[in-house]
């Protein structure tokens, strides 16, 4: 067991402005709950990128992660027609200048719809380089469904399923998309871990906290004590995901 | 990291041999809106076996559904299982005669240390006339009653919570999820009466609560639950043992707060 590296596929610092029970501001604060849960690195983003906009919050986690080798940055997206963003191809080089090895979409929060009519060439270059993007589950089942549908090739990973029996609905989508993947944020189902490793294999899911909204403590110890194999149990922690940031092409 | 024993033990065995737990929030069966790869009896019992649970008390889903069928269930389930499993009898005030009957069945079952409302689910405030029986019965007998809460339900939030402790001293309210989403009022109730107590199932999922209901309610006013077969006991715990409160606490919540509430209640093993 303590041979496992965990990493965080879903963390986050900053000011949220509806408030949390304990925010998490800084990046001190987050490093320092890390080393509390023996988490070694995490994929975050910054709350201003969901609260104000991508505009000011994809920059500031830039300048925020300036050497912090243990937390890997992501930037959100915007749809492409309101020109907020730099167009694709400067877009993706900042990425790589930025070293940002994921996106986020948060359709609620900025008021669009997550399909290809939006963001037709945009989402299909982030499938061709294979550069994960991550979306809330709150965003809805059928939103992923068609999502899928339409980018069948992207690497998409919802975030904070669960865990009020959603394996009804987020299994098909298992069975058909192969580079769809869950993080386990809140699928606090019990021996559901097991359950969906024995369906479905272990390269899909990936250990994700939420934090600060959720605590690191739960899905800690859920995943080092759930009944799969030590093989799997690495993979979930890390191994899934290292493997997918390593195939992100920012070239 | 975390230097806690508690934590170490669990992350290196998945039980605690100096803390096992009681866990006052169980359920048992199918539910309709979930699927659950962990509904039957054996399979709960070796969760419970895995995550170092002690003793569980469990109301069951069929007795929410249907209180007639499912009371019986659960009595007979919990029996199999004398000193791990107890059983509390649900009450749906929405049939009233029935419900007065499953009364008159309590002191036969002898696994039952408590009675359990879900007014969200039955859609009838706690502090309504139908639940005045059960809760006179409860009083008599010094009962335990878990009850689910939720902050801004028109049925089972603070206020109607705050009425039926006042009038019932002789009860202990467990509040099963600790008012979702009302924190500070649900705290400050469980501070200012002794006989309410906290549950946190799906609230350990609230980054700092554990820690703030410690500080502000007291660490023994939190007890353990994790709606099993809902939600493994591990990410419970983990919310827990990895909290930033003392070890004496953690044994508190894990284990000492409930087995004070629930050995007098005991009438078998």
């Amino acid at each position: 067991m303590e041979d496992i590296t965990y990493w965080d596929c879903n963390a986050a610092f900053g000011r949220p402005t509806a408030g949390l029970v304990k925010p998490c501001i800084s990046t001190s604060e987050l490093l320092a709950e890390m080393d509390w849960h023996g988490i070694s690195a995490a994929v975050v983003h910054h709350a201003l990128m969901v609260d104000q906009s991508p505009v000011v919050g994809n920059a500031a986690l830039s300048e925020e992660l300036a050497g912090q080798p243990r937390l890997i940055g992501t930037w959100a997206i915007l749809p492409p027609q309101t020109r907020e963003l730099a167009e694709s191809s400067v877009f993706f080089r900042e990425m790589a200048q930025s070293n940002i090895r994921g996106l986020w979409a948060f359709p609620e929060e900025h008021r669009y719809i997550l399909e290809r009519l939006v963001f037709g060439k945009f989402l299909d270059e982030v499938a061709l380089r294979r550069i994960p993007l991550f979306v809330k589950r709150s965003i809805g089942w059928p939103a992923v469904y068609r999502l899928m549908e339409q980018y069948p090739s992207l690497t998409l990973i919802v975030t904070g399923h669960g865990p009020w029996g959603e394996d009804r609905l987020f299994r098909p989508l298992l069975e058909h998309y192969t580079n769809l993947y869950l993080d386990i944020s809140r699928y606090e189902l019990d021996c559901g871990i097991a359950d969906l490793v024995a369906s479905y294999g272990y390269k899909r899911l990936l250990l994700g906290s939420n934090f600060p909204y959720a605590p690191m403590g739960g899905v800690r110890l859920m995943l080092a004590r759930c009944a799969i194999s030590e093989q799997a149990r690495a993979a979930i922690a890390g191994g899934n995901l290292t493997r997918m940031l390593g195939k992100a092409d920012l070239s | 990291m975390n230097d806690s024993q508690i934590a170490q033990e669990f992350l290196a065995t998945g039980c605690c041999t100096s803390c096992p737990i009681i866990d006052l929030h169980g359920h048992y069966g199918h539910f309709s809106g979930i699927y659950m790869p962990n509904h039957d009896s054996q399979q709960m019992i070796a969760t419970l076996d895995r995550c170092g649970v002690e003793r569980i008390v469990s109301s069951g889903h069929t007795a929410l559904a249907d209180m007639v069928r499912g009371n019986q269930e659960i009595a007979e389930v919990t029996a199999a299982f004398p000193g791990r499993w107890n059983g509390y009898l649900v009450f749906n005030p929405n049939y009233p005669e029935e419900a007065a009957h499953e009364l008159d069945l309590y002191d036969e079952r002898k696994t039952l240390v408590g009675i359990k409302f879900h007014p969200s689910f039955h859609q009838y405030p706690i502090n309504g006339e139908r639940y005045k029986p059960a809760l006179e019965f409860a009083a008599e007998r010094h009962l335990l009653l878990l009850s689910h809460t939720w902050g801004g339900s028109a049925y089972d939030d603070v206020p109607k919570v705050a009425q039926i402790a006042e009038q019932y001293p002789e009860i202990d309210i467990l509040c099963g999820h600790s008012f979702y989403g009302n924190w500070d009022a649900g705290i400050a109730l469980a501070a200012r009466m002794p006989n309410v107590y906290l549950e946190l199932t799906a609230a350990y999922a609230v980054n700092g609560l554990i820690e703030r209901v410690v500080e502000q309610a007291g660490e023994d006013k939190i007890v353990f639950g994790c709606d099993l077969p809902w939600f493994d006991p591990h990410y419970a715990i983990g919310c827990i043992v990895f909290a930033h409160i003392t070890e004496q606490a953690r044994r508190k919540i894990l284990r000492e707060t409930a087995l004070r509430l629930l050995r007098p209640r005991l009438r078998t093993i």
